[in-house]
């Protein structure tokens, strides 16, 4: 376990340090360059700022500049605020959109378990068939139109009760992270639900819930003790990627509803086209992202026997 | 049940072995393609799928021909329009040439207090503009004018402040500020330039849907003032510039669905290619080169679609369709060459490659007649889930606005368009979400019935 | 003969399944009894419903699509079929234990062995977790399985499959049953192994008096541990009796038909016989008997009137043992009413 542990974060590092030299690669390539923009205007404070920057340099050696500076964990100044640093912007943003994201999984997860679970022990009835349509609609459906109709449904409540039950945008209390976190973790729910159905069907026709009828054990021991303990395991390995996507769709909700995260801020970092806060927010999100899978591998390996004793 | 019934006659114990009959194949033998075409048949919701699939197509292809509307026409007399089937308007005066109603002011009769205006519309009330006239208010230094879109409940609730007369003697406005043929309430208050009157004038008023005499002429229609003429059918209302909605849809769908559909066929084709020479190859060939698609897998797609959307950049005049499409195929190639690969690496194992290997089939005949067709059904089916997924991402970009660039319509820029006027016309939302959902809905249940009818037939060949 | 002397007595079962295809008779009149002590073998080759009448009678077949139409099943005097859930609940793994043909699959993977064993003896005797961890060892030591103390901690996956099959069957035997239903339970391991569990099972009836049902279609395993058999052809019983009568007095040409094909070590016989053609649709099985499309002898009335059992004790659903039949070599095998009934 521990060597599979330590092979896992070897390539993790790689990884991110792929996903840097990618991120920086991409972004040299960008036509114009950032202080084209606004400030660049004066020959002598484009020098300056081209130096301050270190975007006088060779490339190479700006690339080994960055790179540096990334081991020290320093993701440089931003361009479009000044004294600020990326890492101050991090440090701000990203609990919030961590918050957000964390409590969207978990709906996200409760709710795929829950409703697959209820949907496989349906099967075929009314429940299930209602379910899976809902389930279609779930991954069918962009996360954009969720939210502006979850703000649209919002505000009729609001007005119906004649005070604010719920608030329509912002961040602040639990109230206003409700509804962006249910809309945030929709399609993943779906998704788990799916593969929770799927998985607890599978499951119900394996030898050995047969042996667990055969020893007598009634249903409902069945059905916590062998059924859903062994169809939730595949639902765990999709964690991973669930939060890939949980992260990314962080980028629309937060903008929808206003929310102070670092989503909504990388997105108008992009359309100011602020060179090192879309950099360190990449390689920061991609670094994050590259951890939480081999966090949820590992957490996998601990659930399921057969990975935590070394036999796969 | 007596055991030695005696009614058998001797010939009933002649023997009579029936040995061929017990080996009869009952049915007929189908392809692989003919077996998973009738199983994909009988899934009513994956054939429904594919017809709207096929409307899909013919929308965006044969659309434009049979609805000629300009989809890059703004009409900024029809903005945030809802559905209409064509509208009747009539042609009025050009604006701006009503001199208004003056009148001399007196002053307030001492102790006397302001009171309300008479109030009434000059000429009929359209949508090109409300002409409102109002009586004298002895003192009154100025007037307000407000329009509501509900009759007023309180002195609170008047609504839009339309703007305030400049000098006491002017006793009219002409509100021209976004009209709608709906109802109307104005409310005139006199003010003694500090106070306003505690009674004012409330009219309700229905303006008629109409154009100028300069629109009309620009749009080859009957000039003459007073002519009823007919204005294009929205049957999707309009957006916030005027244009028609319907036409946009269309465009955008071209769009969208080039990008979703082209996009997945071009990084399947890579990932074919790569897979293909992958899994044939084997060794330290194929180590080397899956070790580059899962570097490739671990960059978190969307942040990277963002990324190479800014550095391939868009020039003036681009649409950033092509951008997209590349940032697309470099980002997505590794799913399919992983799949691709493991299904080559099974399949070479297989006894009837080894025989065409041993009888001295060439690398590349053995890939393209031996090993890829037998890997095109799970190919197909991931191409199925790869075209939701483009479309997905195209709106998804295209909604934080790093998708194509305006004025080119997509249906993840309409959306984005629309969101921001959600509340006043929340058709110019609805509708290209409704497009985006159904199209990714059809894909997806297609694919799953593909899967479905492909995959069952490979159980049953284990 | 009193009841007492049988645990299992099956009488005139019938299954079928409704699938979209149509309604398949998969189990048609099956009656047999199992003899106290004794362990009664069901032969047949695969698909012929031997396992589905087995589980059927314990309720582990799905219903729908499944479906009992009749007959009656008896452990000891008492009804199995059509009681309640909970009766049976009470029944399985308790008065009647089960053991499976794959091991590998049949053990939950993500639960310890000794937990999975230990779960009978909590549901069905209401033993402490400490209590039966001790049975538990006990019964691992008892199917010899080695370092018990260690095994009992481990997961299914770290077992070989013989040794899993000792796990499955200190499972059925937790609780003491009278009944021991074998469902191909060697038939997923190598040869030595399958001696090995075979040996076991014979060692575990000697010393506790079990009475075992095995289902099989392999006739070497019968003949090592079959005290009665019962050949099932298409949802049918063709013949049963005692496992002499079965291999030295074969009283069904399918019978004959199965003995002929097994592998022998004589080297005169190298060549391995086949019953030709394939079992009935079951779907709309044929009216009369249904292995005459295959049966050597098959004579005209075989293909339109199902066929009486004759016998008794030793008996066969045949219509050569009709006196009018020509001769054949099953004739005379069993004592029909023409001749003096034992």
């Amino acid at each position: 376990m521990l060597s599979y542990i330590l092979k896992r974060l070897g390539i993790g590092v790689f990884t991110i340090w792929f996903i840097a030299t990618a991120t920086f690669t991409a972004m040299h390539m960008v036509p114009g360059d950032p202080l084209s923009n606004e400030r660049g205007t004066n020959e002598i404070i484009r020098a300056n700022l081209e130096r301050q920057y270190g975007l006088d340099k060779p490339v190479f050696q700006q690339y080994l500049l960055y790179m540096g500076n990334m081991l020290k964990g320093d993701f440089g100044i931003a361009f479009s605020e000044e004294n600020r640093s990326v890492n101050d912007i991090i440090r701000e943003h990203f609990p919030v959109s961590a918050t957000l994201g964390l409590l969207s999984l978990l709906f996200a997860t409760a709710g795929g378990v829950l409703w697959g679970a209820l949907a496989a022990l349906y099967r075929n009835r009314l429940p299930d068939a209602v379910l899976m349509f809902l389930v279609i609609l779930g991954i069918s459906v962009p996360s954009f139109v969720f939210a502006a109709l979850s703000q649209l449904l919002i505000l009729n409540l609001n007005q119906w009760a004649g005070r604010s039950i719920l608030p329509v945008a912002g961040w602040g209390d639990f109230r206003s992270m409700l509804v962006p976190a249910l809309v945030l973790g929709m399609s993943t729910m779906a998704f788990m639900t799916r593969l929770m159905r799927s998985s607890m069907l599978e499951v119900a026709n394996t030898d050995y819930i047969r042996t667990a009828r055969a020893k007598g054990l009634s249903p409902t021991r069945i059905f916590f003790r062998h059924q859903l303990r062994n169809a939730i395991l595949p639902v765990i390995t999709v964690l991973g990627p669930a939060i890939a996507i949980i992260t990314t769709g962080g980028f629309v909700v937060e903008s929808v509803f206003a929310i102070p995260g670092l989503g909504r801020y990388f997105v108008q970092a992009v359309a100011q086209l602020d060179y090192t806060v879309i950099m360190g927010t990449t390689v920061f999100f991609g670094a994050f992202l590259v951890l939480v899978v081999i966090a949820v591998d590992i957490l996998y390996g601990f659930i399921d026997p057969r990975i935590r004793l070394g036999a796969v | 049940m007596s055991l030695n019934t005696p009614e058998f006659s001797a010939s009933d114990f002649a023997p009579a072995p029936n040995l061929v009959a017990a080996e009869r194949i009952v049915r007929p033998s189908l392809s692989y393609w003919q077996d998973a075409w009738l199983r994909l048949k009988k899934n009513r919701r994956a054939l429904c799928s594919l017809y709207i699939v096929i409307a899909l197509l013919l929308f965006t292809l044969l659309g434009p021909v049979i609805w000629r509307q300009d989809p890059a026409l703004q009409d900024l007399d029809a903005i945030s329009q809802g559905p209409t089937l064509g509208t009747r308007a009539i042609v009025v005066e050009d604006p701006g040439n009503w001199e208004g109603v003056r009148g001399e002011p007196a002053p307030l009769p001492p102790g006397g207090t302001l009171g309300a205006p008479t109030l009434r519309v000059e000429g009929i009330a359209t949508t090109q503009y409300v002409r409102l006239v109002w009586s004298m208010v002895p003192g009154a230094q100025q007037y307000l004018i407000y329009r509501n879109d509900h009759a007023p409940e309180s002195d609170q609730d008047l609504g839009l402040p339309l703007g305030t007369t400049l000098s006491p003697d002017e006793l009219s406005f002409e509100d021209r500020l976004q009209l709608r043929p709906q109802r109307y309430w104005y409310t005139v208050i006199a003010s003694d330039g500090v106070e306003e009157a505690a009674e004012h004038t409330t009219i309700e008023v229905s303006p008629q849907r109409a154009i100028t005499v300069s629109q009309a002429r620009e749009r080859e229609l009957d000039d003459t003032v007073g002519a009823t003429v007919d204005l294009p059918a929205h049957p999707f209302g309009t957006d916030y510039l005027g244009r028609d909605l319907l036409a946009r849809l269309m465009e955008g769908a071209r769009v969208s669905l080039f990008i979703g559909i082209v996009a997945p066929l071009l990084f399947v084709l890579v990932g074919v290619i790569y897979g293909g020479i992958s899994g044939y190859f084997g060794g330290n060939v194929d180590i080397v080169m899956m070790r580059v698609a899962d570097f490739v897998i671990a960059l978190p797609f969307l942040l990277f679609m963002i990324l190479f959307r800014i550095s391939f950049g868009i020039g003036p005049g681009e649409s950033g369709i092509f951008p997209m499409l590349l940032a697309l195929v470099l980002l997505r190639w590794p799913d399919t060459a992983r799949l691709v690969r493991g299904q080559v690496l099974q399949l070479r194992g297989e006894a009837y490659v080894q025989a065409a290997r041993v009888l001295g089939a060439q690398p590349g005949y053995l890939i393209f007649r031996h090993l890829l067709p037998n890997t095109m059904g799970p190919i197909l089916v991931t191409l199925t889930f790869a075209i939701p997924m483009a479309i997905f991402t195209e709106a998804f970009l295209s909604f934080i606005g790093m998708g194509v660039s305006p004025p080119t319509p997509s249906w993840g820029s309409m959306s984005n368009e629309g969101i921001r006027t959600m509340l006043s016309s929340p058709h110019e939302l609805l509708f290209p979400s409704i497009f985006i959902s159904v199209t990714v809905l059809a894909f997806n249940m297609l694919g799953d019935g593909l899967r479905d009818a492909l995959d069952s037939r490979m159980r049953s060949r284990e | 003969m009193s009841s007492s002397e049988y645990a299992l007595e099956v009488d005139r079962l019938a299954v079928s399944f409704d699938t979209y295809g149509g309604v398949v008779q998969a189990v048609r009149d099956v009656s047999f009894k199992l003899r106290k002590g004794r362990t009664l073998a069901i032969v047949g080759e695969s698909g012929c419903g031997k396992s589905v009448t087995m589980q059927s009678i314990m309720g582990l077949i799905p219903m729908p699509p499944g479906r009992i139409t009749q007959g009656s099943a008896r452990l000891n005097g008492d009804e199995l079929l059509g009681i309640s859930q909970k009766a049976l609940n009470a029944i399985r793994g308790n008065r009647v234990g089960m053991i499976f043909q794959d091991p590998m699959s049949s053990l939950n993977p993500t639960m310890t062995i000794g937990r999975q064993i230990a779960e009978t003896l909590v549901v069905h005797r209401g033993l402490s977790t400490s209590a039966a961890r001790k049975e538990v060892l006990e019964l691992l030591r008892l199917v010899q399985i080695p370092e018990a103390e260690k095994r009992i901690d481990q997961y299914p996956f770290e077992f070989s499959g013989g040794m899993l099959q000792r796990v499955m069957i200190a499972m059925a035997i937790a609780c003491k049953p009278e009944v021991l239903i074998a469902d191909e339970p060697t038939t997923a391991l190598d040869v030595t192994i399958q001696a090995q569990i075979l040996n076991l099972l014979k060692d575990l009836q000697e010393r506790y008096g079990l009475s075992i049902i095995l289902i099989t279609h392999d006739l070497g395993v019968v003949a090592r541990m079959a005290h009665d058999v019962a050949v099932m052809y298409a949802g049918q019983v063709v013949e049963a009796g005692s496992v002499d009568d079965i291999f030295y007095r074969s009283a069904h040409p399918y019978t004959l038909g199965l003995r002929a094909a097994m592998p022998s070590n004589d080297p005169e016989k190298r060549t391995l016989r086949i019953i030709p053609g394939s079992p009935p649709d079951l779907f709309a099985p044929p009216p009369g008997c249904a292995f005459a499309a295959r049966c050597p002898h098959a004579m005209r009335l075989c293909h339109e009137h199902a066929p009486p059992l004759y016998g008794t004790g030793h008996i066969a659903r045949c219509w050569l043992h009709h006196p009018q039949a020509p001769e054949s070599p099953v004739r005379g095998n069993i004592a029909t009413l023409t001749e003096p009934a034992c």
